[in-house]
């Protein structure tokens, strides 16, 4: 019974398309459209958990928490004090929050191009299809990219706060330091420590990228520099760099995004401590919206929750963001249009 | 002689490379291998750590090799720290995640690949729409959702908020997929007598496993090193912990028990490089399609 009645349905539907292309009445065509949904009822039953679980979990909160940024709201119950834009205010006024902006961006600016010239260098050096256990090396190389973020946290608090004196004795001999380093503790050097953390903890997945991107290059275009006298460094820059500028601009994009989002590493590692020092702006709102209740809240936690300055935080970074990738979107337009025009 | 001379001939691969470009391939390995190892070192310390004795754990220091074995952290681990609790609760979080995210997903992606129903363009604009939005701290409405169902305070209310995290993504994925599928495939079921079901279950589906496999890989690792959502859900209720979080506040408890959380990293951390070892050219080449793509 059941086969039987969908595809019915399903040739009425098909029925009623064909009547409405030939007489487009609107009765007949609020008809059809009746008629439509009821031969696709199955499809709304395919869609229907999709559809709830997206408007419940993701559209609403999105309005929701646009609503908490008028109010003073410490999470609990209702919120009933209206303050306008005053979070807003707040938040563009607040030095912590740009401290923590700030910080998140020497984050990104470091990290970024560091990683991405490694894993490049790394990339180069395993797409060698003569060279034996690449995929092992691969594997070896992407592992911390798999790790949970909280056994990277403890594994180096552990390490750092246990046998930091004896590390920092190692660098001091080999004259990288000149003093002792108390590594997580001291807020001179958190923010570097996490960022070469950072480093080595995401470096897989451009690693991954990369060499997806030098597979892409025809092996032919490097025998065609070779045998115009290119060497090395003239293959690499005029094969290499040009074949890996469409998943380059991609690569550059999700790291830059990913690491202006940083949290989770920040929130194990320090807690955005010692005195804000490693405060990046998401820690900082989780901050703001947790206060210090939760555990291990860190050096950068408000003592009173305040949910609805924490949105307008959340909000306004957001905004940033978009500003930040629609300049990025801006520029590569730019740039290819110069070149496109210099080619000319 | 001359048969001698033959036999202790290197084989033919190695021939064929000029001694200057083998001893350069073997600098290569020396390094990749010298620095795999610093890489990896925080875990295979940890690993070590694990099965020291507490007294081993200060006086060994660095050392990645114990001198004696000390299963006993295990132990302390599992029971004493309730990282048995933990993993249970992992586990039920990270299956009933990818199987609902896997059902539900591949579901959606069908009904819009592959039927026009009214309404469809102005979902898909909808969606499309919220995914450029710029976002509040969503976490504390979700919270509040999450309370007016009467799920806080139960492994479901993680679970939820995962799945429907990653809704989005993978239903734009199976919408992908199943748009590819010749059109004929589905007419041969139609003329089989399978209704919109049938062709679903057992003619679509099944076209979809490679899809399957690399999306439920991917939610299994999301979910399984998910850290913020339940942080946030389990934060009154240390019974309710995942792995994650449970190690998380072990470290903050514990100003001693070294030992046994090394033993709760590496208890979070085996099964995680278990499924990547397994599946590692699945994995790669699912990254590496993200950006080829």
């Amino acid at each position: 019974m059941e086969h039987s009645r969908v595809p019915v349905g399903g040739t009425s539907a098909e029925a009623a398309r064909g009547l409405r292309g030939q007489s487009p009445g609107t009765l007949r065509r609020r008809d059809s459209v009746w008629h439509r949904v009821r031969a696709n009822r199955w499809s709304y039953a395919y869609i229907g958990p999709f559809l709830a679980l997206v408007t419940i979990f993701t559209i609403y909160p999105i309005f929701a928490s646009l609503g908490y940024t008028l109010y003073q709201w410490n999470g609990v119950g209702n919120p009933t004090q209206y303050v306008g834009l005053e979070n807003f205010q707040r938040v563009v006024h607040d030095t912590i929050f740009w401290e923590a902006f700030g910080h998140t961006l020497v984050y990104t600016v470091v990290l970024v191009p560091i990683q991405l010239l490694l894993a490049l260098a790394l990339a180069m050096v395993l797409n060698d299809r003569s060279l034996r256990f690449s995929t092992f090396y691969r594997a070896v190389y992407f592992i911390p990219a798999v790790t949970s973020a909280a056994i990277i946290g403890v594994v180096f608090q552990l390490m750092l706060s246990n046998f930091g004196d004896a590390m920092g004795q190692l660098l001091i001999g080999l004259r990288l330091v000149r003093h002792q380093i108390d590594w997580l503790g001291d807020p001179q050097a958190v923010l570097w420590i996490v960022i070469a953390i950072g480093i080595w903890n995401t470096l897989g997945y451009n690693l991954v990228y990369f060499l997806a991107g030098l597979q892409t290059i025809p092996g032919e275009l490097y025998e065609a520099a070779r045998i115009d006298g290119a060497g090395a460094v003239g293959r690499f820059r005029h094969v290499t760099i040009p074949g890996l500028r469409e998943v380059g601009v991609i690569i550059l994009f999700l790291a830059i995004l990913g690491s202006l989002q940083v949290f989770d590493l920040v929130q194990v590692l320090t807690g955005g401590g010692p005195y804000y020092a490693s405060e990046v702006v998401n820690t900082y709102i989780y901050h703001q919206a947790f206060g210090a209740g939760g555990f291990a809240g860190g050096g950068g936690a408000a003592a009173q929750p305040n949910v609805g300055f924490a949105s307008a935080a959340s909000f306004f970074y957001g905004l940033l963001l978009l500003g930040i990738t629609a300049a990025q979107a801006l520029t590569w337009g730019w740039l290819r249009r110069r070149r496109s025009g210099q080619a000319r | 002689m001359s048969a001698i001379a033959r036999a202790a001939r290197p084989p033919a691969w190695l021939l064929r490379v000029p001694p200057g470009v083998r001893l350069r391939r073997l600098v290569t390995h020396a390094a990749l291998l010298a620095v795999g190892l610093l890489w990896v070192y925080p875990f295979l310390w940890a690993l070590g750590s694990s099965l020291k004795s507490q007294a081993g754990f200060i006086d060994e220091g660095l050392s990645v090799i114990p001198r004696e074995l000390d299963w006993l952290n295990y132990v302390n681990a599992w029971e004493g720290a309730s990282f048995g609790t933990y993993f249970v609760n992992t586990v039920t979080i990270t299956v009933s995640v990818v199987v609902l995210t896997l059902l539900l997903t591949s579901m959606a992606g069908y009904a819009l690949a592959r039927t026009s129903f009214p309404g469809k363009r102005v979902l898909l604009g909808v969606i499309v729409v919220t995914f450029f939005l710029p976002r509040g701290y969503t976490i504390v409405p979700v919270y509040d959702v999450v309370q007016h169902l009467g799920l806080l305070n139960t492994l479901w209310s993680v679970v939820l908020v995962q799945v429907a995290s990653g809704m989005v993504f993978n239903t734009f994925l199976f919408m992908g997929y199943f748009t590819t599928v010749a059109k004929e495939v589905e007419e041969a079921a139609r003329v089989d007598g399978a209704g919109f079901n049938q062709t679903f279950w057992y003619v679509m589906l099944p076209l979809a496993r490679p899809m399957l496999a690399t999306l439920g890989l991917f939610t299994f690792i999301n979910s399984w090193n998910d850290f913020l959502t339940p942080l946030v859900f389990t934060l009154g209720q240390p019974q309710l912990r995942t792995l994650a979080v449970g190690l998380y506040a072990f470290i903050s408890q514990t100003s001693t028990n070294w030992t046994a959380l090394c033993a709760g990293s590496i208890i979070s951390l085996a099964p995680i490089v278990l499924v990547f070892v397994v599946a590692q050219r699945h994995i790669v080449a699912a990254i590496a399609g993200a950006v080829k793509g």
